[in-house]
């Protein structure tokens, strides 16, 4: 398992943002869905040993994050995309995926080729050589997935992926995601149910700290079977699933 | 993305693949020999870009800068005070902490979770900080006394030299010294903090030594008047560092 949590509680003053999280992942993509709040992004960041927990159990690629050896190794082999990323204006898309490459340890004479393949994946040859200045905000998102892929890691952790991506682009990510999956485990967190469906092999749904639901998308789907709230069957699994674990205090999760 | 295009294999080429290794040889940037130096001494290619590109993070670039001039405009009107030049250092370092830390560089969050370590990364800005300020207050300092000397315009006049070379040669190059002396340790013993501590004692060294000169060597430390001054620098700092890395804290 490349993700092993066990009762993961992680604090801020009086607020739980992760309340007593366990969780396994292995190769695949898990789609980590939930309202404002639920706690996804602390939980992300704890994957990313950003974000030390208040308390429980992390392994990760199979080694301890809280070890300074097996942490070090683990970010060696970890893609990170945070969601508030910010960016060095100045340096060009090339620089910028060539600078957190290098901080990543990818060793120096791969570093070239990984860097292109990197910008290849998300499209971005045409503007390899421009400044992170000139790009959209889409664009600019595309070099934060490129910096995360370019070790090709065997853990990526993705945190609103494609925030300010065009129809089109949402399409080849999903690829993208498909392809990474295949061979590392890719944990996306999203509000945007349609990724889920078409990218994620497995989906947990998080709420007020807690995992309230994990299963595959068609799990999800069914539990929204005769629910009214949502446009689309995966909209109406996830509304489901909240208001009943809502109703019954939370703590129950389900597949 | 590229996942979405047409198979790119033709006739057992991988087209993807050969387009690739066009790219990054098109796009492959040669490290100069600065750079190239600054791998050899700190055996760290990531180490050695995040030296040469600290004065491009224009932000952190400014707050540090002013920061450690400041801090060395403030020494020079303290005069020989030792408390000051024991605690001048640290503040440097918070401010230096703050601008390349969650205070306003961007990618901050990316950054703590790279394998290469953060401390090292603050270690090698300090550096940088310190000797670019260096060489350019060496610089204003020689063309302020040639411009005063020779009664030229923007010489400032003698009072102008006198506070651009104690800040430059009393401040900016030891500090650039013993950044560097605590980079080295912190690269040999690949710990950040035998670094900090080579350079604590470094530093503190050289200012309760210069005191023997004045028949006072220990009074920074046996004085009992500087201990309240001590515990309430120790409190401001202690509330700094607290700030300065309170991204580990943020909710979410």
């Amino acid at each position: 398992m490349n993700i092993e949590l066990t009762g993961v509680t992680r604090s801020f003053g009086s607020n739980k943002a992760v309340d007593g999280v366990s969780l396994e992942a292995g190769p695949g993509v898990l789609g980590l869905l939930g309202p404002n709040g639920a706690g996804k992004t602390s939980l992300l960041r704890m994957l990313a040993t950003v974000l030390p927990p208040s308390s429980g159990q992390i392994r990760l690629l199979e080694r301890d994050p809280g070890r300074t050896a097996d942490r070090r190794d683990i970010r060696r082999r970890l893609g990170y995309l945070p969601q508030n990323l910010g960016y060095y204006p100045a340096f060009t898309v090339v620089e910028f995926i060539e600078y957190f490459a290098l901080l990543k340890e990818v060793p120096s004479a791969r570093v070239p080729r990984a860097v292109a393949a990197a910008v290849e994946g998300v499209d971005l040859g045409a503007k390899a050589k421009s400044r992170l200045r000139t790009l959209s905000g889409g664009m600019l998102r595309r070099v934060g997935i490129a910096q995360a892929i370019v070790n090709d890691p065997d853990l990526l952790l993705l945190d609103e992926p494609t925030a300010g991506l065009d129809p089109e682009q949402r399409v080849g990510f999903r690829a993208l995601l498909r392809s990474l999956g295949e061979t590392a485990t890719v944990v996306v967190s999203t509000h945007l149910v349609e990724d889920v469906g078409a990218a994620c092999s497995e989906v947990t749904l998080m709420d007020d700290g807690h995992i309230v639901f994990r299963g595959t998308p068609a799990d999800l789907v069914t539990r929204g079977e005769g629910h009214a709230i949502g446009d689309a069957p995966l909209e109406r699994g996830y509304s489901a699933v909240l208001q009943a674990a809502r109703a019954a205090g939370q703590g129950a999760v389900a597949a | 993305m590229n996942q979405m295009n047409d198979d790119p294999r033709l006739d057992g080429i991988d087209l993807g693949r050969v387009w690739t290794g066009i790219a990054s040889e098109v796009w492959r940037r040669h490290p100069g020999p600065v750079e190239r130096l600054a791998i050899r001494l700190l055996r760290s290619p990531g180490l050695a870009r995040a030296l040469l590109n600290t004065p491009a993070l224009l932000l952190p670039w400014l707050i540090s800068t002013v920061v450690v001039l400041t801090v060395g405009g403030l020494m020079s009107l303290a005069g020989g005070e030792p408390l000051v030049w024991l605690i001048a250092p640290g503040i440097a370092a918070i401010g230096i902490a703050y601008a390349y830390g969650p205070g306003a560089d961007p990618a901050w969050e990316l950054a703590v979770s790279m394998p290469v370590s953060d401390r090292m990364v603050l270690l090698v800005r300090g550096v940088t900080v310190f000797a670019v300020n260096a060489a350019i207050g060496v610089a204003v300092s020689a063309v302020t006394y040639l411009a005063t000397t020779h009664g030229l315009p923007g010489g400032g006049g003698h009072h102008t030299v006198a506070v651009s070379a104690a800040i430059t040669f009393a401040w900016l190059i030891p500090m650039a010294a013993v950044c560097a002396l605590t980079l080295a340790v912190a690269v040999l013993t690949r710990s950040a903090s035998a670094g900090a501590l080579a350079g604590v004692v470094a530093w503190g060294g050289t200012v309760l030594a210069s005191r023997v000169s004045t028949g006072a060597f220990s009074a920074a430390v046996t004085d009992s008047r500087t201990y309240l001054p001590y515990l309430v620098v120790a409190a401001c700092a202690t509330a700094l560092i607290g700030y300065t890395t309170r991204t580990q804290r943020r909710t979410q």
